[in-house]
């Protein structure tokens, strides 16, 4: 008898141990949103790099009593490096070593593109602001507009961390939805005559103008924008490295095994901010909605300021390009391209649309620097 | 002056601003504008003092003239070129006889489809 007592008991308390004794409806939908997102990775494709790690890492935030940013381990270690700003500026240094400035620099009037898709972000603010969030939850869920999931995390830790995962999961998956949220606005904007224009050959850029412009630029936003210095120099001193031809080891690394790995612990880490407790609220909800809309919103300014150019330089600009001033890079170029190339073959807008893409990436920043400097 | 301060006031330099969603819209776009035209004029001017720019001209535009009268073979030594290509043809299990001739892509697809494939993956 005392042997079934002391096993019954044993058993009890391996049940109470467990995480099935604390695991709650909430819990199950998160995971069930794992398994979605997991689909839309493995199955659609849709930027599986980013997508897969946050699922899993939503399902795995879902299991009760692991403890995870509680004793120290490598969980707690991922989590320290979002909640400190460490892995943003990591990515923009494999960012800036990825991107080629070059269109931007031949071309710098495109740098309006991404000035213009930066009002995205300031709709949302405001409408977010209407709807009862404080100024700062507000800036916070604007930057969603800008799709740059690493500042949308760093505006957020800054501003507003308690919402981080929503506005995380909300900024990689409109920036992963860029090929099927954008087109549909693209042509709502244009029309056929706009969509068909083929723009010049880019003016070749020398070596000069590659190195200076990163260093002018860090230099610049730096003094004017300090907390998004980080951000704009590892950007910046990635770009160097690809273009200096000199560090073409430091540049690998940056542009595929750094920025891998950190990607796997930025996703990762930022899908373990998907528990049930923290996400299923009706802020998440409006978050994801307005997330949507300055998106949107980012995507027709871009277009109707490409009109506006188109207009002025007397046709010479395809608006289409317009769209990649949100600075998902190079998502929302390589969209311009798709949607140019549908309206009319042989149409190639990938090198005239990186110039607004990357002016995106430093618009993003530079808004999030403005209103950080604002708010915080 | 400053009274009471709200929940969405914004503060600036000690004092409060506005509450005004729209103002703050209006005040953070004209930011990011200002900073990117700077930014535009910072490219342009870069361009303008560039010493290297003439030095790269000059050599695309000499060779034009003089090299019309010659008309017919090119003169370049393109031996490495060759013997890189060569090597990667062989790579790929074939000889340098099975090798007829090598010139430049006649149209620009080759590099298009370069340029397409080297921005697949990426991860922003």
């Amino acid at each position: 008898m005392e042997v079934f007592n002391a096993f019954i008991v044993s058993i009890a308390s391996v049940w109470n141990d467990s995480g099935f004794a604390a695991f709650t409806g909430g819990n199950a939908i998160m995971i069930i949103v794992g398994f979605v997102l997991l689909y839309l990775a493995f199955v659609k494709e849709f930027e599986p790099l980013l997508l897969a790690p946050i699922a899993f890492g939503c399902i795995m935030a879902n299991f009760p009593k692991t403890g995870f940013f509680e004793d120290p381990g490598v969980m707690l270690a991922i989590h320290y490096g979002i909640t400190n700003e460490i892995f943003p500026p990591l990515i923009f240094l494999g960012v800036g070593a990825m991107t080629d400035f070059g269109p931007l620099i031949a071309n710098p009037s495109t740098i309006l593109l991404g000035a213009a898709a930066q009002f995205g972000v300031f709709i949302s603010l405001a409408g977010a602001m209407m709807l009862g969030f404080d100024v700062k939850e507000a800036a916070a869920i604007g930057i969603i507009g800008g799709a740059d999931g690493p500042t949308a995390i760093y505006l957020t830790i800054k501003l507003a961390p308690h919402l981080l995962g929503a506005i995380a999961v909300a900024a990689y998956s409109y920036m992963s939805l860029v090929p099927l949220i954008q087109p549909p606005v693209m042509a709502l904007f244009t029309t056929q005559k706009e969509r068909e224009v083929v723009m010049e050959q880019l003016r070749p850029v020398t070596k000069f103008e590659r190195l200076v412009f990163p260093v002018v630029c860090t230099i610049v936003i730096s003094l004017l924008l300090p907390p998004v210095a980080s951000l704009i120099g590892m950007l910046m001193l990635g770009n160097l490295f690809r273009e200096s031809g000199v560090t073409d080891r430091l540049s690998d690394t940056a542009q595929n095994a750094l920025i891998n790995i950190v990607t796997i612990f930025l996703a990762l880490g930022t899908g373990m901010t998907m528990s049930a407790h923290d996400f299923l609220n009706v802020k998440t909800l409006l978050i994801i909605c307005l997330g949507l809309i300055a998106f949107i919103g980012g995507t027709a300014a871009g277009v109707i300021f490409g009109k506006i150019m188109y207009a002025v330089t007397g046709g010479k600009v395809n608006p289409l390009i317009g769209s990649a001033g949100v600075s998902a890079v190079p998502m929302a170029a390589r969209v311009s391209q798709i949607v140019g190339q549908k309206y009319k073959p042989g149409n190639f807008l990938l090198m005239h649309a990186m110039g607004p893409n990357v002016a995106g990436v430093i618009g993003t920043a530079v808004a999030a620097g403005t209103m950080l400097a604002m708010l915080s | 002056m400053s009274g009471p301060v709200e929940a969405n006031e914004v503060i600036l330099m000690g004092h409060p601003v506005t509450t005004n969603p729209f103002i703050i819209m209006l005040i953070n776009m004209t930011v990011v504008f200002a900073v990117l035209i700077g930014l535009s004029f910072m490219i342009c001017l870069i361009h303008v003092v560039d010493p290297t720019k003439k030095a790269e001209e000059k050599p695309t535009a000499a060779p034009t003239p003089a090299a019309a009268p010659v008309a017919a073979a090119p003169v370049a030594d393109n031996s490495v070129v060759i013997a890189v290509i060569s090597a990667a043809v062989a790579a790929y299990g074939y000889s340098a006889a099975n090798i007829i001739a090598i010139r430049p892509a006649g149209n620009a697809v080759w590099k298009n489809a370069g340029r397409m494939a080297g921005i697949q993956n990426s991860v922003n």
